[in-house]
């Protein structure tokens, strides 16, 4: 079942017009809720009807569900730290969660600490090819589009452009990477984000491949539990399904392919311009950025992956004298140190820091070192042990201190 | 580098080989630098990578970890986890600008005196090259 593709429509009109592609998430999510497959949705919702203004929202009434079709790509959450956080990792509640990649991957990389029990959790991947922050997000479509913030209904990024609907129905496009240039677009994370299609979520559900004009959503099945999810909804007959054909395959492939190739030139652009600065130089520029943390402990509260009850960043919490200034200067580091194995970027210590800080930068370049080194990629089965609490029998047998280095 | 610069390096050593060839190097009466101010732990796998950046951060200028060879561990496999560690911080001290060397991992047994002192020798020498660690006073 797993690795099987359709193309699929929610056969309820509403559900379909307030879809983003055809009201097959929402039109799951309603279905699991209506059947008993789960107690509760966990979806991002507008606050009062402010698509800057998304909250993660656990949803027990079917109706309800409808609130959070659509996409909302400026308001960038991570639900991952809910789940864990707030319903108890989904030790008691069996839940139906939508998840971007990163918060796929985040669960995943929790569920492997025992702070998630994935067993409860249906993951219903959405493609994502990148969040805008809600500030960045406002000010760009008041200056680059000369719209009112107020008046978008809809945003799509597609091929390298920004695609946004306005009440009337008008569209208006820019080309990503230019708005990019000047400050805009998404943030710096999700350019340098290698992974837009959720394949480690138990459905990969998005736009591409999806014939021109047609509102449909191509779902990938990713695991036997969402294509049961998949299957029992269609034989309900909440959703209609049928295969697509090579073509939509192929350029499905294709859209995800390019969306790498993008990724990659922004990391050869943030990573390329540190690779080349001399040690020292490198040293002030991010010691500079980190005399500037104010050891609000934002990034520590934000990041999905830090889970320790005791923190040892919180045993240096205290008074400190007049007239110094407060953090410990290595205070990121220690973070990093302890989730430097498993970083998914998802970008939310960057966005948490109030003296933007841009952590994810140096959180992922350190990431992909160890991806090299460890080989391992974070968040992507759970059957993988993140990589400083494994040894191989290999390596057992090698007394070589510098092994991971030569 | 600086006149009179003298390497301060702390050195965390597993109570089963290391702090014993530590000790064997003492009781034979070898000669070593004294830079080297000497942390006991149970084992390397007992270092969190916090303690490294802690010594960093409060003035130390190289960071030795002395644990048994592999297979030798105590607890089987702490000092292959140290390992893991240890090359995930020196990626992390290399992206941030401090030179990867101040942090240094051998395997020293209980009856490698000898290999204590040269570890040690070699290390301050190395450090001293490297000049002060430039977290110096920042924590």
């Amino acid at each position: 079942m797993t690795g099987e593709m359709y193309i699929a429509e929610a056969t309820d009109e509403r559900i379909r017009e307030r879809g983003e592609h055809g009201g097959v998430v929402t039109a799951l999510l309603k279905f699991a809720l209506e059947s008993g497959m789960v107690d509760a949705v966990l979806a991002v919702k507008k606050r009062n009807g402010n698509r800057y203004d998304g909250v993660p929202s656990l949803i027990t009434e079917p109706e309800e569900v409808l609130e959070c079709a659509g996409v909302l790509h400026c308001a960038p959450v991570n639900v991952a730290r809910c789940v864990k956080e707030y319903l108890d990792g989904a030790k008691g509640v069996r839940l139906a969660v939508v998840c971007k990649p990163c918060d796929a991957r985040a669960m995943i990389e929790l569920a492997k600490r025992e702070q998630i029990n994935l067993a409860n959790v249906i993951m219903i991947g959405v493609n994502c090819t990148g969040t805008l922050a809600p500030s960045v997000a406002r000010k760009m479509l008041v200056e680059e589009f000369g719209v009112d913030p107020e008046d978008v209904v809809r945003e799509d990024i597609d091929d390298g452009k920004l695609i946004i609907t306005l009440g009337d129905g008008s569209t208006r496009e820019k080309d990503l990477k230019e708005l990019e240039e000047r400050g805009y677009g998404r943030r710096e994370n999700c350019r340098r984000c290698e992974v837009s299609v959720p394949r480690m979520a138990d459905l990969a559900c998005g736009k591409w491949g999806v014939p021109e004009g047609r509102r449909a959503t191509f779902v990938e099945v990713c695991s036997e539990r969402g294509g049961e999810l998949l299957k029992k909804a269609a034989e309900a007959g909440v959703i209609r399904v049928e295969a697509p054909s090579k073509e939509a395959i192929d350029e499905r492939e294709r859209k995800e392919r390019e969306a790498l190739e993008r990724s990659k030139e922004w990391q050869e652009r943030y990573f390329g311009e540190l690779k080349e600065m001399s040690s020292e130089e490198r040293r002030r520029y991010w010691f500079d950025y980190f005399d500037r943390c104010i050891k609000c402990f934002g990034c520590r509260d934000a990041c999905p992956i830090c889970y320790c009850k005791e923190c040892y960043l919180e045993a240096w919490r205290g008074f400190i004298r007049g007239g110094e200034v407060p953090p410990e200067r290595a205070f990121p580091l220690i973070r990093l140190a302890h989730v430097a194995d498993s970083c998914v970027n998802c970008g939310q210590c960057q966005d948490a820091c109030p003296a933007e800080i841009p952590l994810s930068r140096l959180y992922q370049a350190v990431n992909k070192e160890l991806q090299r080194v460890f080989k391992y990629v974070p968040g992507m089965s759970v059957e993988e042990r993140p990589p400083l609490t494994v040894i191989t029998e290999e390596e057992l047998r090698n007394d070589d201190p510098l092994l991971f280095l030569r | 580098m600086g006149e009179g610069f003298e390497p301060k390096i702390i050195a965390f050593t597993c109570n089963w080989c290391a702090y014993a060839g530590a000790d064997l190097a003492g009781v034979s009466r070898l000669k070593y630098p004294p830079n080297v101010r000497i942390i006991r732990v149970m084992c390397t796998g007992r270092i969190d990578p916090t303690f490294v950046l802690k010594a960093f951060t409060s003035g130390a200028d190289g960071v030795l970890i002395g644990g048994c060879h592999i297979g030798d561990c105590h607890y089987i496999q702490g000092n292959a986890l140290a390992r893991r560690r240890a090359t995930m911080l020196k990626k992390l001290l290399e992206h941030v600008g401090i030179e990867p060397e101040r942090l240094r991992l051998e395997w020293i047994s209980a009856s490698e005196g000898g290999k204590f002192v040269e570890t040690v020798k070699d290390f301050v020498e190395r450090i001293r090259e490297l000049g002060p660690n430039p977290l110096k006073g920042s924590g």
